[in-house]
């Protein structure tokens, strides 16, 4: 899953392979805001994984790593 | 003026105008912080009506000075911390206000300028109620804000007492049902116009006004406990910070049991979303409303059905306020009948006298109809069909984002002044008919050796410092060469592949 969330990431912001790690912060580092989470979570929904954004804090979905464990 | 003769009328209840975080402002506190703001711009500055500049971010103090300048007879101009100091500078250059408030410690050069903690000393100033005599007049302009200019400049609107008279007459059939001590979503940023339903329709209506930051924007945990506390009464929103609440299953008829309707305006109302909130909030009412800045905030707007929804066609922008007559135009100025596309012209009371300082401007926009009424080509392509407008596109390059106008040739032009970058083009990034983000293509001066993610963050940073944050595009790639159409200019539609 983890791999998954970066490429999308990739495709998202125009990073090179191997830019953007399990571990890259996400907000911190400027590479995601609010509507760009959105459209992370509406592509990520083609393979049926449903997060709930109202339960989590900006913490726990900070890097791919974190989300991708959220997601199981 | 309607609304500070109904904040006076709300001052003697125990009524809350606004809660923004732990704050509760009520109307007796609005009221007199407006009347000390409106007696120390009678005592300090001079009579020539110029107009004050607010800097800051949904601060409760903002209101106060707003209604305080209408009150001592002069208009402000509203200016959001999504604009760099660099950008307000501009904005300071072309508008000359006397008096610059600064809610947030930037460093601006002005005439004058009075920072947060001056401000409070001015709040706490005994002070008489401001006579109404002076007040703002109808053709006194009563704020001009800011929007993208093609040109790299900002550009400012001005618009009237008696605009926004109209304005307050025309959207009485959406908001006349908001009902007194009621809670209205404060959501969007006070230098879009939007943000007058709040602090104009549902202020004079005695609601409460539930402020939703930038940080809490962006932090759907915390807007969503927000929304949980406010049971909002009253929606009035981009569709994008739907967007962003329906990814969560919570956003349903039990977290807001008592919202009345849904008003979406600022970008395009996808069908997607508007089944999806149909789902969600059986029953109730979602307005999709339309209105460019030029013409005061909203000047149609439809009551969304499943009929509309099941059409060809994208959903309505609806139809015409009584009191603003819309005529869809061909090339040459004619109007065109039912089913025909082509631009859309606005007319009536609520139209803008035009761009401040601007005639180059202002003579291709506007025009004065035989009749004596003000006009104003919108640049938006537009059909007329069964009674309902339908917005199909632009006829130029700009953009909404988010709600936000952005010209794309402000973006480029600002791009271009970055060093190592020879030229520049910015397209949107479509996706259900509606704009999500926008991508810059680069050709670089010569190659700078980086990956791509920290050119972009390099890019992106530099261009902070000129633009505001929801013009800077989210991506930034750089190209070997752009493709060129017969003219020399770059192709866009072949760049447009590329995305």
């Amino acid at each position: 899953m983890t791999d998954t969330i970066i490429e999308i990431l990739n495709d998202i912001t125009g990073a090179d392979d191997g830019e953007i790690t399990p571990e890259t912060e996400l907000f911190e580092e400027g590479i995601l805001d609010s509507f760009g989470l959105v459209e992370l979570l509406v592509r990520l929904e083609q393979f049926q994984v449903k997060l709930d954004v109202a339960n989590l804090t900006r913490e726990e979905i900070s890097t791919p790593a974190k989300l991708a464990a959220l997601l199981g | 003026m309607f609304i500070l003769e109904k904040l006076a009328e709300y001052a003697k209840t125990d009524r809350i105008a606004i809660v923004y975080g732990d704050e509760r402002v009520s109307f007796a506190a609005l009221d007199r912080r407006a009347d000390a703001f409106a007696a120390y711009l009678k005592r300090e500055l001079p009579e020539s009506g110029a107009p004050v500049l607010i800097y800051g971010h949904k601060d409760s103090a903002i209101p106060a000075c707003m209604f305080g300048a209408l009150k001592a007879g002069r208009g402000y101009i509203p200016v959001d911390t999504t604009f760099p100091p660099e950008r307000v500078q501009q904005i300071i250059a072309q508008a000359q206000p006397e008096l610059v408030v600064d809610l947030c410690g930037a460093k601006l050069t002005a005439q004058r300028v009075l920072k947060r903690d001056a401000l409070d000393e001015v709040f706490a100033q005994p002070c008489k109620p401001a006579p109404r005599e002076g007040w703002i007049r109808p053709e006194q302009t009563a704020y001009i804000l800011f929007t993208s200019g093609s040109t790299g400049q900002p550009k400012g609107v001005q618009i009237t007492a008696g605009n926004l008279a109209a304005f307050h007459e025309g959207v009485r059939v959406w908001f006349g049902g908001m009902k007194p001590g009621g809670a209205f979503l404060n959501e969007i940023s006070y230098s879009f116009d939007v943000s007058v339903c709040a602090l104009y329709e549902a202020l004079s209506r005695g609601m409460t006004l539930w402020t939703a930051d930038k940080q809490t924007l962006s932090d759907p945990h915390a807007l969503f406990a927000l929304l949980r506390e406010a049971q909002i009464d009253e929606w009035v929103s981009t569709p994008s910070l739907a967007e962003i609440c329906v990814q969560s299953a919570q956003f349903t008829n039990e977290l807001l049991p008592k919202v009345r309707q849904f008003l979406f305006c600022g970008e395009v109302l996808t069908k997607k979303l508007a089944a999806e909130m149909f789902r969600r909030f059986p029953g109730v009412p979602i307005v999709n409303a339309y209105g460019p800045t030029e013409a005061t905030v909203l000047v149609t707007g439809a009551e969304m059905t499943p009929q509309m929804l099941a059409a060809d066609a994208p959903l309505p922008i609806g139809a015409p306020f009584y009191n603003v007559q819309a005529v869809i135009a061909g090339e040459n100025g004619e109007a065109l009948g039912e089913g025909q596309d082509g631009e859309l012209l606005l007319l009536g009371d609520a139209v803008s006298p035009g761009y401040l300082n601007r005639p180059d401007l202002n003579a291709r926009a506007f025009f004065t109809a035989p009749d004596g009424r003000r006009g104003y080509h919108t640049g938006d392509l537009c059909r007329m069909q069964d009674g309902n407008i339908y917005y199909l596109g632009r006829l130029d390059s700009q953009v909404k984002l988010n709600g936000f106008r952005v010209e794309l040739e402000d973006v480029e032009n600002n791009l271009v002044k970055l060093p190592n970058i020879a030229r520049a083009a910015v397209l949107p990034v479509m996706q259900d008919g509606k704009v999500t983000a926008l991508t810059a293509f680069v050709l670089l001066e010569k190659p700078d050796g980086e990956s791509s993610l920290a050119r972009a963050r390099r890019v992106k940073n530099a261009l902070a410092a000129y633009l505001p944050s929801y013009m800077i595009p989210r991506k930034i790639l750089a190209v070997d060469s752009f493709p060129l159409n017969t003219n020399g200019k770059i192709d866009k539609k072949q760049l447009a592949a590329q995305l």
